[in-house]
């Protein structure tokens, strides 16, 4: 069932308790993790947290833990799949769930007892209503016992007697029963057809905050952060990303507000909160903006910089801006004052000429003390690059660990590392894109795009985690959309696959839905993978909490 | 007496071999239901019974069909109010008000009927012989009120409902008679508790009287069905079961119904004898004593799956008793029909014949013999190779007590029949219970193989079958008595030092019987 008041059926229930929190590796889930650990360290709630990275994952926590535990907390796991029926919980297990995934299983929304949803109702759901689905059995049950018994089965121990119109009124109960029972398949079918994502848990759990007045600027920037993972990601529509934008400017302003006096002059310490309209280049701020420009999806898919054409194009715009090679070259610390004033007017100026009309976008910018500042959305890649990292052969969940830590503002060291690996897996993208594009690798299976990795292809390693492939997936349909000529390729969907154990001779697969402006960020590959494995008898493995990927 | 030490002599045999005897001869034990699903259901009702009790006051109109009674909806404080009044006709309305909002078919509000306190009055009226009318309604709306939850049938009993149905049972009018059966069956069948009471009230007399009546054709079918039914309720339930004494006064009316020409009167008799049979080898020789046995076999024969069923039934609860019962239904000839049962379309079928084989190969010899004759045993090896999984099982647990009970060229006639190669497959089952059961086939086969000398050859032919890697793989297997089993087969038959034969026992009768015991102690913990 959801949960009207998440204050008095969520934390008031479990600030006496011990918790385990399962979180899935991703960084709304990170975040939203990070502002509940917060939380529960202010009241001083003991919790075990425990990093899931697919649905077998979550099985084995959860059998390790259901001893213990009569609380648990899945954040971004567990909405879209029905629970009860999969981790078989004793009657006094307890999931209070906050999950962007949608759609969320009906028998999760349908069950008062035991599954408890963080989620908001005013979130686009569009579950089916109770009476569409479920259906009294005894109603049908009750009819039958009547006179007639089934062939072969006991007969009733009791027997009602029906008034005399009975006998045709059951036929006509029959005839209803198969009718609704068709619409209810074709119900569910509409409803579970496509999935997506709702709002951040992140935001979610700061909202918690808020209501609790516990809210804080750490808690807030991390808000922020997950909402941007889903942009980033490209896991919400543009109208839902800048709407939550403003949702959070609202609590930004109100923040900067509160402290405005005492903070107000820059410290050592301080933390400040700012909503900009900034660039869509990744990581420029700790790159060059050349490298930048290089090897962000935006501009490069419009230059076609896999091109010499687009090289030169590239050549052309920075001569546009007027900005010396030197200077765009150098680390952008190092740029001279005088560019970086107002670097942004400038390039959003040429950018219009050159066809780039939003190289800008609403999102929000931190200050830690006078010489760290960063964008979300360098936060995102940063961690989403530790949480991910194939540098050295380290568990997921020390993994998940070390991108937890570069959430704090105390482990500045370890978001450098994060943004240098990024940098490096940003670079390893652009460079597949281009030799995927070069080399004619997306073959048109008909109905959908097709890529597969080879294996022994650089950086391949890299590709075999589902948030790394579905970047670089994203990525090379925007970039063969711009390349090819071919009109119908441009609506239709790409399937990617890279190795994912090369020992085990697994494959990891994602799907992911034609680009373009209007996309509503709807992936029907979900349930389209279950039907092909259905009928290729592959053994596969749907593992990912994303149905689209496994 | 000798019987009894028969009895007593195999149940120790089989206790030294380290099984219950129960364990060989299996009752019926209840089908574990998927409760956990049912659980779940149940935590989405709930919500569901608040709706309904929410949608109660407008259901008169949701009830707006045109097969509809006439549109006289009474509310129950109305009811109330005219089975009070002075008038019979009135009193008589609202009878028949009850009766009809009883016999609606969704929600029926029999809960408010009764917190209305109207069961006494209906009671009442069921004495009321001189307006049949509201007798018949009265007992309608009973009958309903009785066919609810156990409390709600407790209510019609505390009323004083049984005496005065019983009373009725003998009423001059066919549908009130017909209708105080239907309400003494349905509290009858609330449990043994009730069962006992109309007992006791002597509820049975008046329709044993109505059975024995010299042609039963006179009656209405449906009449018969509803005195058939209610008469098997007398029968049904267990912990108690109902008194001997009933049951056996019981049994020459089952046994008159039993030829009846009749689909549901014989498939409801045949449930009343499933019933009966469904217990000690004390209570199955009552029915055997009936001398029913062989209309029982010859019913196996009919095509009606309502009827075959609880024939099936009742031949395999039968079965499970003494060699002599036993004994008794294959004299019958019931192992001709078993051909086909074990062939039956309905794996539900199947699966209760396999098990009624089970329990026959777990007599003596010369039944396992019969089953040999009657061409069984190529059956159970197809049925074991592509059975549905409870059926493999109970043939599973059929060649194991054949195995444990039969001769030397028994047992070789069944590895003549391939039964190896299905039995091995079965290995890779999950359940370790059923394991166990195979594992001593294995071993059973091996020992009897053994004895013969003929053993190399066996043994090859598992390993060929790749039964060897399967018993090998289960000795790492969880569960303690499979690892042991399996280790216990591996030591004696297939490891290179158990070649010298003094491990062997002598290939006489009698030491055959002494030596087991001591070989399964040291498997058994």
């Amino acid at each position: 069932m959801f949960i009207a008041d998440i204050r008095k059926e969520f934390y008031e229930v479990v600030a006496n308790q011990r918790v385990a929190l399962l979180v899935a590796a991703d960084i709304d889930a990170l975040c939203a993790c990070k502002i509940l650990q917060a939380l529960f360290h202010c009241d001083q709630v003991q919790y075990t947290l425990v990093p899931v990275t697919g649905w077998q994952d979550l099985g084995t926590a959860f059998l390790e833990h259901k001893e213990q535990f009569r609380y648990f907390v899945l954040i971004n796991c567990g909405a879209n799949v029905d629970l009860l029926e999969m981790l078989q919980p004793d009657d006094d297990s307890i999931f209070f769930i906050c999950d962007t995934h949608r759609p969320v299983d009906v028998v999760n929304v349908y069950n008062d007892t035991q599954i408890k949803l963080l989620i908001k109702q005013d979130d686009d759901l569009g579950v089916p209503t109770y009476d569409d689905i479920f259906r009294d059995e005894d109603d049908e049950e009750g009819g039958d016992s009547g006179n007639e018994s089934d062939e072969g089965s006991e007969p009733s121990g009791k027997r009602r007697r029906f008034d005399e119109g009975a006998v045709e009124r059951r036929i006509e109960r029959q005839r209803a029963k198969r009718e609704w029972e068709a619409r209810r398949r074709e119900i569910l079918f509409d409803y579970e057809q496509y999935e997506y994502h709702g709002t951040s848990a992140a935001m979610m759990f700061f909202e918690l905050a808020w209501v609790l007045t516990k809210d804080t600027k750490d808690m807030l920037w991390w808000a922020v952060i997950g909402l941007t993972d889903q942009w980033v990601h490209d896991k919400i529509t543009h109208m839902k990303y800048v709407t939550d934008i403003a949702t959070m400017q609202r609590h930004v302003s109100r923040h900067n507000h509160r402290n405005e006096d005492e903070e107000n002059s820059l410290s050592i310490d301080c933390m400040r909160i700012s909503f900009e309209y900034d660039l869509r280049l990744t990581l420029y701020q700790h790159w060059s903006l050349y490298e930048s420009i290089c090897n962000s999806c935006y501009t490069s898919c419009h230059f076609k910089l896999w091109t010499l054409n687009g090289q030169k194009k590239l050549q052309e715009f920075l001569a546009d801006m007027g900005l010396p090679l030197k200077q765009v070259r150098q680390k952008f610390n190092s740029m001279d004052m005088s560019i970086k004033e107002n670097l942004r007017e400038v390039i959003e100026e040429s950018s219009n000429k050159y066809g780039m009309k939003d190289i800008r976008i609403q999102t929000f910018g931190v200050h830690f003390g006078f010489k760290n500042r960063f964008l979300a959305s360098d936060m995102v890649h940063a961690t989403a690059a530790l949480l991910e990292s194939t540098e050295k052969d380290e568990s997921d969940s020390d993994n998940f660990i070390k991108a937890l830590d570069s959430l704090s503002r105390s482990n500045l060291d370890r978001l450098h590392s994060g943004i240098d690996q990024a940098k490096k897996k940003l670079i390893a993208v652009q460079q597949t894109v281009a030799s995927c594009i070069c080399t004619n690798l997306i073959l048109s299976q008909g109905p959908f795009l097709y890529c597969y990795l080879m294996e022994g292809t650089p950086d391949v390693k890299l590709f075999s985690k589902p948030m790394a492939l579905t970047l670089l997936c994203k990525y090379l349909l925007k970039a063969f959309v711009h390349s090819t000529r071919n009109k119908r390729c441009k609506l239709l969907p790409l399937i990617m696959a890279a190795p994912k154990d090369v020992e085990k001779g697994t494959v990891i697969v994602v799907g992911i839905p034609p680009e373009s402006e209007t996309s509503d960020k709807k992936n029907f590959f979900g349930r389209a993978f279950e039907k092909a494995a259905e009928s290729t008898s592959s053994r596969t493995l749907h593992d990912h909490f994303d149905t689209s990927s496994k | 007496m000798s019987a009894a030490n028969d009895i007593g002599d195999r149940l120790t045999q089989f206790k030294n071999k380290g099984k219950d005897v129960n364990e060989l001869r299996r009752r019926r034990a209840e089908v574990n239901v998927e409760l956990r699903k049912a659980k779940k259901d149940d935590q989405i009702l709930k919500r569901r019974n608040v709706q309904s009790l929410l949608d109660e006051p407008t259901s008169p109109l949701q009830e707006k069909d045109p097969n509809a009674q006439p549109p006289q909806h009474w509310s129950v404080e109305e009811i109330v109010g005219g089975v009070n009044s002075q008038t019979l006709d009135h009193q008589l309305q609202a009878t028949q008000a009850a009766r009809r909002l009883l016999s609606r078919e969704k929600h029926p509000p029999i809960d408010c009927i009764i917190a209305a306190g109207l069961i006494k009055k209906f009671v009442s009226f069921l004495a009321w012989s001189e307006c049949p009318p509201i007798q018949f309604e009265a007992a309608w709306a009973l009958t309903n009120i009785a066919s609810g939850t156990s409390d709600q049938t407790t209510a019609v009993v505390e009323g004083g409902a049984i005496p005065a149905f019983i009373s009725l049972v003998t009423s001059p009018h066919p549908h009130i008679s017909e209708q105080a059966i239907w309400a003494l069956g349905n509290i009858a069948g609330d449990g043994s508790n009730y069962r006992d009471l109309v007992i006791k009230h002597g509820g049975l007399q008046p329709l044993l009287a109505l059975l024995a009546a010299p042609d039963l054709s006179v009656f209405p079918s449906g009449y018969l069905r509803n005195v058939t039914w209610t008469l098997s309720n007398l029968c049904r339930n267990k912990n108690p079961a109902p008194p001997l004494t009933a049951v056996e006064q019981l049994l020459p009316a089952l046994v008159r119904l039993l030829h009846y020409n009749d689909r549901e009167i014989l498939a409801d008799t045949c449930w009343a004898v499933s019933y009966l049979t469904d217990g000690s080898n004390e209570r199955i020789e009552v029915v055997v004593q009936a001398g029913l046995v062989p209309r029982l076999v010859q019913l196996l024969g009919c095509e009606e799956l309502s009827i075959v069923t609880p024939a099936l039934r009742s031949l395999g609860n039968i079965v499970t008793g003494t060699d002599e019962q036993t004994q008794c239904v294959l004299n019958a000839g019931a192992l001709v029909m078993f051909t086909r049962l074990l062939c039956h379309d309905k794996p539900n079928i199947q699966k209760e014949a396999a098990w009624a084989v089970s329990n026959i190969t777990a007599g003596k010899d010369t039944q396992i013999q019969e089953v040999i004759n009657a061409g069984l045993v190529p059956i159970l090896v197809e049925v074991l190779k592509q059975g549905d999984y409870k059926t493999q099982k109970e043939a599973v647990w059929a060649v194991t007590n054949y195995t444990s009970g039969g001769t030397l060229a028994q047992v070789a006639y069944l590895v003549q029949c391939n039964v190896l190669e299905p039995l091995l497959n079965l290995l890779t089952a999950k359940d370790s219970k059923i394991l166990l059961v195979i594992l001593d086939a294995v071993y059973n086969i091996l020992q009897m193989t053994c004895k013969a000398g003929d053993i190399d050859k066996l043994c090859l032919m598992i390993e060929e079958l790749g039964g060897l890697d399967k018993i090998e793989a289960l000795q790492s297997h969880d569960n303690e008595a499979v690892y042991k089993s399996s280790l216990n087969i591996i030591d004696r038959f297939f490891s290179e030092e158990n070649e010298d034969e003094s491990v062997v026992p002598e290939a006489t009768e009698e030491s055959y019987t002494f030596e087991i015991p001591e070989d399964q102690s040291t498997f058994q913990f």
